[in-house]
């Protein structure tokens, strides 16, 4: 009964979302606001992506950013050929190399002229270098704190390459004066509806994506592996090769929000791979709730739309990470499972029989 | 062939600048257990300690050293005591609520010191080079090369030889009975991070000349302490030694043959490969799995 | 041929030999107790077999696989099942999600990814048996510890692998709850082999066939409960802890 009545309740949590998301662009035809609810949508995508590896597998990624990041620059390298005033030199090339002394296009620059490619890119990429770390890492199985130290200098360490490298990726400044996203005859404006429910659809398709997966029985190994994950091993899975997929599944969806986010901000810079951008997105997760999707999406809406409007004051705009930080570490002290775990609780409450059984608690288990 | 001596001493003195980043993060992981992503920030803090002291009352760099010890390790000590003595036993959570303390030392420098860069001046008497075997090298690094050494070996009386060492490493092995036997755990525990912080804060003090201060410049090296505790093995002081000694040459002759960023990059690459092969780290023999 | 062959068995941790060259044969369907006094290498046999401890010498053949070799995972795969001395369950999944994570016939991540079934009558049956169909949808983290037992031992039988390696089963049960565990194994006997690692002569009495008795990492006897119980080299292993019935 109570099972059933919670999976009711999640199940009208999530349609209400979705209703409200979609009903944005109805109810606000500011096109300054859309875009910055946009930028909210993209967001919680990148929280849900992290909701999965972190929540549910237990793998705390703090490189998240890295993925969003390459997804971003898949976008924009694709954009920035697309500006046509804005290119010299031969063959059009783009600003920066000119000023740079590129003399052409480079070889991995060439496959961008088709926006299909490097929206291909934009998942892959990320994907593959999840791969990549994952065989890497969890076949060693290398696991907790370990996993969020080696994702964190993975992060800092592209950042700094990308800074480095600026001759093909812009440097400090990035890729800037992109050309909309044209897809079938439709333009994405930065500022127009159109993006705004791409990045609206980006979100929900992630919920889905992530309900199948937790819902299967892939997910329900995923959140075993988060318990224990010696123990799933002498059940016969192979656990590095769930991590590698929570991982990976992870760095796909971050990759598709990365490429909405150089669409709807109209330019991809080395902050898109910041630490801060990382951290931000652990906080949205930790303050909604990590182990839940909706719990991942709602934190990041609520904190980012607080900061949002926050950031018009003056004062706020500097206390704001004072106020981040000294929030971060409250939820880690007093509320490890976020704030969706005042909603279940309170569900559980209502639903449950007074006189119900106690259950005693067990002392941690242990293998071995 | 003075290539080669030139590019070994740049190796050592940056190997010893890792490992004076890394000795106190090594030493409150090792013990503790405690991940603390705040490391670079109690570092910058250092930084800033020295700019402070040197811009406000003209006290130079070496001065200032032990006072900044005091300073950052006591930032530490209250930490520990309203934060982190109530997530033992939760690595995880201690890296989460240590970053956000992180976050929150930075801003409060920026907000307080402002957020351009600054610059520590090197005492006078140490910008000339010293001619060492027919190199020049920086009395400057050279003096860092030797506080370091002097950290180390204060350490390892630390922790192996003086009573406070005995019960620190009591409580390593077993807090619980440590606890039976009279040991104040909960103060171990205090004084090990205040350590560790302060260690952090005269790191900071001491490579605050070679590049500038700035609230966000512990980042780079929280990441770089983090590498050489992963390759070093945990637990092992010998390990953090000899890890840095490693990276700090591989840094070096990588950054020869291409820049800083690159050779940066491909540490990385060789340590995630090493992790492949020898998660527990380089320098620590294999213990019962379990 | 037999089951599982363990052949002049090797461990080695730190320079300390918890194994010196262990062998053991166990043939289909066969319940073997594993005793000996403490440090005889009882749970080291167990960890090794399953893949947890590597040899340094020697080798193991389960099936006609060499597995000393191969990850546990395959070595679960083969039908090797395992119960560790502290009963270790997923405790924030409910009951019966622990015992379709114990299910594991298919294990592949892209053949899991179809939707869950949501009522499994087998999985049900399993938690009627062990008397937690009331507790099915309480995380296992909110049960007791006599019932966090028999939920792993129900896991282990959802597993249904053909060997199933048992680490003091009977740890912290009342007498009712070792008889209980005591009528299990013999039901399990026949169609699974079982190797069980016990201190508590009562249950082995209960349940053995054929004991075989461990010293200092090495098989010191093996025959039936009489035949041990008499046996000069285990009374001398034993004396100092009073014998082996008091153990």
């Amino acid at each position: 009964m109570r099972q059933l009545l919670l999976s009711r309740a999640w199940i009208a949590g999530y349609a209400l979302l979705a209703i409200a998301i979609l009903a944005v662009p109805v109810a606000i035809d500011d096109p300054y606001l859309l875009n910055k609810f946009a930028r909210y949508l993209i967001f919680a995508t990148l929280a849900v992506a992290l909701s999965l590896s972190w929540g549910y597998t237990g793998i705390l990624n703090l490189g998240q950013a890295v993925s969003f990041g390459l997804g971003s620059y898949c976008m924009a390298m694709a954009l920035k050929l697309k500006t046509m005033p804005i290119q010299t030199g031969t063959g059009g090339l783009p600003d920066f190399m000119v000023w740079n002394n590129v003399p052409s296009l480079p070889w991995f620059w060439q496959p961008f002229h088709s926006i299909g490619v490097a929206i291909a890119a934009g998942i892959a990429v990320p994907v593959g270098l999840a791969l990549i770390l994952g065989w890497f890492i969890f076949r060693a199985r290398v696991a907790g704190v370990y996993v969020s130290i080696i994702t964190l200098a993975l992060l800092v360490i592209i950042n700094l390459l990308i800074i480095d490298q600026q001759r093909f990726t812009g440097g400090f400044n990035g890729l800037t004066d992109l050309s909309d996203l044209q897809v079938m005859g439709i333009d994405f404006d930065p500022y127009s509806a159109a993006t705004y429910y791409l990045a609206a659809g980006a979100l929900i398709l992630s919920l889905i994506v992530g309900l199948a997966i937790i819902n299967s029985k892939t997910g329900l190994i995923m959140q075993a592996i988060r318990d224990d994950e010696t123990r799933v091993r002498y059940f016969g899975y192979d656990v590095a090769a769930y991590q590698i997929f929570a991982l990976s599944v992870s760095a796909g969806i971050s990759g598709v929000a990365g490429m909405l986010y150089a669409v709807v901000m109209a330019f991809a810079s080395p902050t898109f791979l910041s630490v801060q951008l990382s951290l931000s997105i652990v906080i949205w997760c930790a303050v909604g709730g990590r182990a839940s999707l909706i719990g991942a999406a709602i934190g990041a809406l609520l904190v980012t739309g607080i900061q949002g409007s926050l950031s018009e004051t003056p004062i706020f705009l500097n206390t704001w990470l004072l106020i981040m930080g000294a929030l971060f570490v409250a939820v880690v002290l007093l509320l490890p499972k976020g704030l969706i775990s005042l909603v279940q609780s309170a569900i559980t409450l209502f639903s449950r029989p007074v006189a119900d059984r106690t259950a005693t608690p067990v002392n941690k288990t242990m293998v071995g | 062939m003075v290539e080669a001596f030139n590019q070994i001493l740049n190796g050592l003195s940056i190997a010893s600048i890792l490992l004076l980043v890394s000795l106190g993060l090594a030493i409150i992981y090792g013990s503790m257990g405690v991940i603390n992503l705040a490391h670079g920030d109690f570092l910058m803090l250092g930084a800033y300690a020295v700019w402070f002291l040197q811009s406000t009352f003209g006290i130079g760099l070496l001065p200032c050293l032990g006072l900044v010890f005091v300073i950052v390790g006591l930032v530490g000590w209250a930490i520990e005591r309203t934060l982190i003595r109530h997530l033992y036993g939760r690595p995880l959570d201690t890296l989460l609520a240590t970053w956000g303390i992180g976050i929150i030392l930075q801003q409060a420098i920026r907000l307080s010191a402002g957020a351009e860069l600054r610059y520590v001046k090197m005492p006078d008497y140490l910008i000339n080079p010293i001619n060492l075997f027919g190199t020049d090298i920086s009395a400057y690094r050279l003096m860092i090369f030797g506080v370091t050494l002097a950290l180390l070996v204060a350490t390892y009386l630390l922790i192996f030889r003086s009573n406070f060492g005995m019960r620190l490493r009591a409580v390593t092995q077993n807090a619980e009975i440590s606890r039976c036997f009279g040991i104040n755990v909960s103060q171990v525990y205090a004084l090990t991070f205040a350590y560790g912080a302060g260690l952090a804060g005269l790191a900071g003090a001491l490579v605050s000349p070679l590049k500038s201060v700035s609230p966000d410049m512990g980042t780079g090296y929280v990441v770089d302490a983090f590498l050489v505790v992963v390759m070093g093995g945990v637990q092992s002081l010998f390990g953090t030694v000899a890890s840095a000694g490693m990276l700090g040459q591989l840094s070096t002759w990588f950054a020869f043959v291409s820049n800083d960023t690159l050779a940066r990059a491909l540490v990385f690459s060789l340590v995630l490969v090493m992790i492949r092969f020898r998660p527990q780290g380089l320098f620590v023999t294999q213990v019962r799995r379990g | 041929m037999a089951l599982l062959e363990v052949k002049g068995v090797q461990v080695k941790f730190n320079g300390f030999l918890a194994l010196r060259g262990l062998d053991l044969k166990i043939e289909a369907g066969e319940l073997r107790c594993l005793i000996g006094p403490n440090g005889a290498g009882k749970t080291t046999a167990l960890d090794v077999i399953c893949g947890k401890a590597r040899p340094s010498v020697g080798e193991i053949v389960f099936d006609g696989h060499k597995t000393s070799r191969l990850d546990e995972h395959r070595i679960a795969r083969l039908g090797v099942g395992r119960k560790f001395q502290v009963p270790s369950v997923f405790r924030e999944l409910t009951v019966r999600e622990n015992l379709d994570v114990a299910q594991s016939k298919t294990a592949g991540v892209f053949r899991n990814l179809g939707p869950r079934k949501r009522h499994d009558p087998a999985l049900q049956r399993l938690a009627e048996f062990v008397g937690l169909a009331d507790e099915r949808d309480e995380p296992a983290g909110n049960l007791s510890h006599g019932q966090t037992q028999w939920l792993e031992i129900a896991m282990l039988m959802a597993q249904d692998s053909r060997l199933i390696l048992l680490d003091e089963p009977t740890a912290g049960m009342t007498a009712a709850e070792t008889r209980k565990t005591a009528e299990l194994c013999r039901r399990l006997k026949g169609q699974h082999s079982l190797i069980v690692v016990e201190h508590d002569m009562g249950f082995i009495r209960e349940i053995g066939d054929v004991i075989s008795v461990m010293h200092q990492g090495r098989l010191l006897a093996q025959g039936t409960v009489a035949e041990i119980e008499v046996d000069p080299l285990v009374k001398e292993a034993y004396l100092g802890s009073g014998g082996i019935s008091h153990a």
